[in-house]
């Protein structure tokens, strides 16, 4: 059974509709009574997510914005398009794929971004004084607040 | 059974509107009372009565400062509270007449603003407080890597639906009404109340009364049929086939022949300060059958709140511009033409009706419910037990009485209403009771 890409109208009659929602139309007398093979959305939103032509362009452009210093739209990203992340690559629909390499190379910039914060936090938590020395307790957080005096709440 | 005969064989069985019912109230129950749990957790957490906050102080240099630095009175109270329902009520009056001068890329400006504002220095204060007093030692390069990097990705989740997923979305208008919330509860005691209940007051007359600036908004906007950039929880459609435009549900500016255009509310954050949000929603109990006729309910432009400023009136200088305004916008109701049955006014504090059916609350509400919880879990949790059972009745009574007018309704003046009365009740009668019961060991 082919799997059909949601959002991607495949005859003229469906318009608007998604065909997806044809599984909940009363059928006409002449159509066929079996169910339409399930729907392959390319959101985790399924059909209130970003249409199928939208979604190549913001795939794009979360990747590209992700560089400025802001890995958590890589996140997003991968998040949004979670079904096509998790497709394997082999199998995806013809339709995802323009969008997929977008995805992956965004999955693959936030685990890289994700791995060095963590590996330096943690070595920063638990290394502690003994690694660091006295700037330890210059770089620690509620350190550098008192010391700018942000700690309090401002108004 | 003759439809289900006629049905596809697998077909789901045609749903009544009880059936969605209790899921729609529970999507947009679950929502707030995630809200209040988190403010009362930093409220427990983070609050110290004892320590003047600098906007104690800031209101004191504004009210005149005859009365003392943190002075708790009552007509400091008054004053403030009057001060802040006439800021609102003028900034409310100023989104209308940007609105009605198509100004709406300033209006998103200013949301974005607004909202970002709140996210990174509100949330950044947050954090730094509970970095603070749970001694968790992060260092300042990641802090100064994750802060600006997480508010920039909640501002974008919270301003443009479309491009990020729903639960995110909602996630991030949760976080917006929290941190606002915990900065509402660091005012004096006396003055949240005064607050509350003159929110409460300007909510009813601004969505019921003719002239009032929230009606005057919606009107503009049913009548042009745009929606109003504000911010906006919408609940999550119980089913995603109610709306025929489900590809719309997102996109202002499609039309169909038989639909009007679906005016999502945007997501807009104006933060003046103190933003009442209202939610004016019907519950049209027709609205699966509206939904199966292809006429998705169209919400109208929600009305902005302009939160006060006060910061404006305290630390304006100090920190400079810091507005931080929700916006609350609640949309109207908008009934498709077929069946169309009179403007339905849309306060802020309404709760809607998205094109898809799904319920909306403004975050103003989430915003004033959490804060009337926080000041009660300033005292004790029993109080907090007792006004969250308050609020959560209001609730479901103001969209009792939404499903009976059939028109907007303000959310606010039933809740706090309520809450109010509860707390007062649960303080002075229920406290005593519960002590002798305890100390007796009667009950504990």
């Amino acid at each position: 059974m082919e799997t059909r890409v949601a959002g991607v109208p495949e005859d003229e009659e469906s318009g608007l509709l998604p065909r997806p929602s044809a599984a909940g139309r009363r059928p006409s007398s002449a159509a066929p009574r079996f169910r339409p093979p399930p729907a392959v959305w390319a959101t985790v939103d399924g059909p209130l997510g970003l249409p199928l032509e939208e979604a190549e362009g913001h795939a794009r452009r979360f990747f590209l914005w992700g560089f400025a210093c802001l890995p958590f739209l890589w996140a997003i990203n991968c998040c949004y398009f979670w079904p096509i992340l998790r497709s394997p690559a082999a199998s995806t629909p013809a339709a995802f794929a323009p969008i997929r390499p977008y995805v992956v190379r965004s999955a693959i910039g936030f685990s890289i971004f994700s791995v060095v914060l963590i590996t330096w936090a943690t070595t920063f938590i638990v290394g502690g004084e003994r690694l660091f020395g006295p700037t330890w307790n210059d770089l620690v957080m509620y350190n550098v607040a008192d010391k700018l005096g942000i700690s309090g709440f401002m108004g | 059974m003759a439809d289900a005969a006629a049905a596809v064989p697998g077909d789901p069985p045609a749903t009544t509107v009880l059936d969605s019912l209790g899921e729609d109230i529970t999507r947009i129950v679950s929502p707030v009372s995630a809200c209040m749990l988190i403010v009362v957790l930093l409220v427990s957490l983070l609050s110290s009565p004892n320590s003047p906050s600098p906007l104690t102080a800031s209101f004191a240099a504004v009210t005149g400062g005859s009365v003392g630095g943190g002075a708790d009175d009552i007509p400091t109270a008054l004053i403030t509270a009057v001060t802040f329902v006439v800021a609102v009520t003028a900034a409310t009056f100023l989104l209308a007449l940007l609105f009605y001068l198509r100004c709406t890329p300033c209006l998103r400006a200013y949301l974005g603003f607004s909202s970002l504002a709140v996210l990174l220095f509100l949330g950044g204060q947050v954090a730094l407080l509970l970095i603070s007093r749970l001694r968790f030692p992060l260092d300042a390069v990641s802090f100064a890597l994750l802060l600006p990097n997480a508010a920039g990705a909640l501002a974008l989740a919270a301003l443009s639906p479309a491009s990020v997923p729903i639960a995110l979305h909602q996630a991030a208008l949760v976080v917006v009404a929290v941190l606002t919330a915990f900065w509402f509860t660091l005012l004096p005691e006396w003055t949240t109340w005064a607050l509350l209940i003159a929110m409460a007051i300007y909510d009813l007359a601004a969505v019921l009364l003719p002239g009032g600036p929230l009606r005057v908004l919606l009107e503009l906007a049913i009548e042009r049929n745009e929606e109003i950039p504000a911010l906006v929880y919408e609940a999550r459609p119980v089913d995603p086939r109610h709306g025929s435009n489900w590809r719309l549900w997102r996109e202002g500016s499609q039309s169909d022949g038989n639909l009007d255009s679906s005016s999502t509310v945007e997501v807009i954050g104006e933060a003046f300060g103190r933003s009442i949000e209202g939610n004016s929603g019907n519950i049209s109990p027709s609205q699966v059958q509206e939904a199966s006729t292809l006429a998705g309910v169209v919400n109208s432009p929600p009305r902005p709140r302009a939160t006060s400023t006060i910061e404006q009136a305290g630390q304006a200088s100090a920190l400079g511009e810091h507005r931080v305004a929700v916006a609350e916008i609640r949309e109207p109701l908008i009934q498709p033409p077929l069946e169309r049955s009179g403007e339905q006014q849309e306060d802020e504090d309404g709760i809607g009706l998205s094109s898809s059916g799904a319920i909306k609350l403004g975050l103003g509400d989430f915003i004033f419910y959490s804060v009337l919880v926080g000041r009660a879990a300033m005292y004790d949790y029993m109080t907090v037990y007792a006004c969250y059972l308050a609020i959560i009745a209001g609730l479901g009574v103001t969209l009792l009485l939404l499903a009976f007018f059939r028109r907007a309704l303000p959310a606010l003046p039933v809740s706090i209403g309520l809450g109010v009365l509860f707390y007062v009740l649960t303080r002075t009668l229920l406290e005593a009771f519960i002590m002798q019961c305890s100390t007796n060991l009667l009950m504990f």
